[in-house]
């Protein structure tokens, strides 16, 4: 409550003196700040302990946990401490860039498919063209988020697509466009009262609205080309995304306010006939009795017949400024070896991101891969950019003004648009 | 202090100290003693305050390495006021949002306060209920909230049905108006308690005696009540609506919970914004600009209201 103090005579001298400790004290913190420079490395034989920072509940905690039980085997001078990531992405996000920006308590970053470019371009992450990683043997578009200028930044790990899961006891035949979609939604819901709604997605204003916006602009043969964003497709794949809460009535409102894991539960409990989901979803259906037998998962069908299935997944990063290079890589192989990568498909249903891990053993462990391998050949990646979480920021807001019927899809996707191009750093 | 040190016993077999010698000791001690709060405080609040000064006219975007660190001028504080920027709306939102949420707190707290403060059977245990809302979390209470507005499982629709009111299948976050019906109920459960309790404060040190002189004269409870109790009250309605204002000026942890600011940019707030900038897109220069943006606008509010606290007293 200083404010409420009389300034009295004679404080000037004191002030100064304060100023001067500000002045101090920002001299220091100035010169603690990060300099790119890599850190004094450990040698490779040493015995060392790295900080792999990674997210995962569950049946993929207990699978990363395994994974570095036989790897600390392997590798008895390495120990691995796990530091626990938010399970959100966009707190997982900040906590990592906090930590980068300290400098310190990083070595192994398991991030999300977007994060890359801006890690690599602020310097924080390691470049590992020349580290040998087999860039061949990944998909296309998870390849393309991994890198940077040019560059390998991130090594992929597991490759994630959004797709629809449907009942096939509810819905006989796939259905072909969006249209047949709303169409089957309603017959199914016609059909079954026990049915709350027909299409559970993600419509909160978080970043799954954008993959999930990313998969319906592919029905409408849209995309999302962020110098030419207002294109009749965009308008028209916004248009459904509205219908479906507002005109369709196969999306309750409450979906406003859905992220993945409502339109898990959603799904789980059985009260709707189609969801977008990813693809751990499939391995936790199969532990389901009355679900197993009757899902099937298509990507989000097309108008134009080639549909587009959002890229998720997860890269792994080196921080610039650990000290132990050596073993992060030794790590980071390790895990993205196809073995394991396969043992991990079978136990938390996280697909493999090296294409030569779908073999017939992981088919015959984990059936359903095989119909997943047709989404993955569809994917379709967030734009790429160091200022992505900001463009993302502008789409997230474009979408839940569109939901909310504030603004048309015409207008909305017009000012999103002007918005992200004149945003700082952004480039075409 | 020049009291209690003339008052101090001379050490036998030295010459008396001189006045002046005496006060600079007693200065020095003085100082000595304060230092370790005055650094504890320049850390905390002055370096975090020039920093963002120095920030905000600065491009400070570890992420947009080519302007990194290069000195901005103005642009900062252009790009808040810039045509299709969120500032505008945000401010709009934030003043109406303090306006309305502190004028309900203020009454529903008086009241509270004015009932709390009459002897009754079982008053303890009605006065620690009210007074739960205001020791939960925001974050939590929040949360609650959230929970009690969703139309599928929550309480609050559920209630509409079962009494038979309208409203009963409003999906209350997807829209801008019942988006902010629920962030003011949020609010004011959360608050309306800390508003009750500095007025309970006030109340209990108002002399008794002055209630039966008015009776004495005749004085109706209304009479009391606007001659007496509120005029008396009013340093204690100061504190509270001080208090008040500054925090829902700043408005953050309901929003960001209960809405993202949504739907679209509708119950974005000053706060939310400093937020997103800073957290979300990394803008460390825009983010200090609006940070000092809200610094003046809060020393605004502050400084107003002394001014009519002084005028008043």
């Amino acid at each position: 409550m200083a404010i409420f103090t009389k300034t009295q005579p004679g404080r000037l001298a004191r002030r100064a003196a304060g100023m001067a400790a500000i002045a101090g004290l920002v001299g220091t913190a100035a010169a603690c700040s990060s300099s790119a420079a890599p850190a004094a490395q450990t040698s490779a034989a040493a015995k060392q302990t790295i900080i792999f920072a990674t997210d995962g509940l569950g049946a993929e905690g207990a699978a990363t946990t395994a994974a570095i039980k036989g790897f600390e085997a392997q590798y008895p001078n390495i120990t691995v401490s796990v530091l626990n990531l938010d399970s959100s992405a966009n707190n997982q996000y900040q906590q990592l860039t906090q930590r980068f920006q300290a400098g310190t308590g990083l070595d192994v970053i398991d991030g999300d498919v977007t994060w890359a470019p801006a890690f690599a371009s602020a310097g924080w992450i390691q470049n590992l063209s020349s580290d040998g990683f087999p860039t061949s043997q990944y998909f296309p578009g998870q390849l393309a988020s991994a890198q940077y200028s040019g560059s390998l930044y991130a090594v992929p790990w597991f490759v994630n697509a959004e797709g629809i899961y449907y009942r096939t006891d509810l819905v006989k035949t796939p259905p072909t466009s969006p249209a047949a979609l709303v169409s089957d939604a309603q017959a199914a819901v016609k059909a079954d009262p026990s049915l709350k709604e027909g299409f559970a997605w993600e419509a909160d204003k978080y970043e799954g609205s954008i993959t999930a916006l990313v998969s319906f602009l592919g029905g409408f043969g849209g995309k999302l080309d962020l110098s030419d964003l207002n294109t009749p497709a965009n308008q028209a794949a916004l248009q459904f995304m509205y219908n479906t809460i507002h005109s369709d009535a196969i999306t309750p409102q409450a979906a406003t306010g859905w992220q993945e894991s409502n339109v898990q539960s959603a799904w789980e409990s059985g009260q709707t006939a189609f969801a977008l989901n990813w693809p751990y979803e499939y391995a936790s259906t199969e532990k389901i009795a009355t679900l197993k037998n009757n899902v099937s998962w298509i990507p989000f069908p097309s108008t134009t017949g080639t549909p587009a299935a959002a890229l998720g997944g997860d890269n792994l990063m080196i921080a610039t400024k650990s000290a132990h290079t050596q073993a992060d890589l030794e790590f980071i192989k390790y895990l993205t070896s196809p073995s394991v990568e396969i043992t991990r498909a079978e136990s938390a249903g996280d697909p493999p991101a090296n294409s030569t891990a779908y073999t017939s053993a992981l088919y015959a462990a984990a059936p359903y891969f095989k119909q997943e391998q047709a989404v993955f050949a569809d994917t379709v990646s967030r734009p790429s950019s160091p200022i992505y979480t900001n463009i993302s920021s502008v789409l997230q807001t474009m979408v839940s003004s569109v939901l909310a019927g504030q603004e048309s899809p015409s207008a909305a996707l017009s000012s999103a648009q002007s918005q992200i191009t004149s945003l700082p750093g952004y480039t075409s | 202090m020049a009291a209690t040190s003339t008052l101090r016993t001379r050490p036998p077999g030295k010459p008396p100290k001189t006045r002046d010698t005496l006060l600079s000791q007693d200065r020095r001690l003085g100082y000595g003693l304060i230092t370790p709060a005055i650094v504890l405080l320049l850390a905390v609040t002055a370096f975090p305050l020039v920093y963002n000064i120095w920030n905000s006219f600065h491009y400070a975007t570890p992420t947009i390495p080519v302007v990194n660190g290069k000195p901005a001028g103005l642009a900062n504080y252009r790009r808040m006021f810039a045509s299709g920027s969120a500032f505008g709306p945000a401010f709009i939102h934030t003043v109406l949002f303090t306006v309305v949420s502190v004028a309900i707190e203020m009454v529903i707290g008086l009241v509270l306060a004015l009932a709390l403060n009459k002897p009754f059977r079982g008053r303890g245990l009605v006065r620690a209920a009210v007074f739960i809302p205001w020791a939960v979390p925001t974050v939590v209470s929040a949360e609650i909230w959230k929970g009690m507005f969703d139309p599928q499982q929550g309480f609050v629709d559920y209630a509409l049905k079962i009494l038979h009111l309208p409203g009963s299948t409003t999906t209350w976050l997807a829209n801008a108006d019942t988006s902010w019906f629920a962030i003011f109920v949020a609010d004011a459960w959360k608050n309306t308690p800390f508003v009750a309790i500095i007025l309970i404060g006030g109340l209990q040190v108002i002399p008794l005696e002055l209630y039966e002189a008015a009776k004495l004269d005749g004085a109706s409870a209304w009479r009391q009540f606007r001659r007496l109790t509120l005029p008396l009250l009013k340093p204690a309605l100061m504190v509270a609506l001080i208090f008040r204002t500054l925090s829902a000026f700043l408005l953050f942890d309901v929003v960001y919970i209960m809405t993202g600011g949504g739907p679209g940019t509708s119950t974005e707030t000053l706060a939310y914004l400093n937020y997103d900038a800073f957290l979300n897109a990394q803008d460390y220069g825009y983010g200090g600009a609006i940070s000092i943006s809200l610094i003046i606008l809060a020393l605004l509010i502050a400084g107003a209201y002394t001014r009519i606290f002084r005028e008043k007293a």
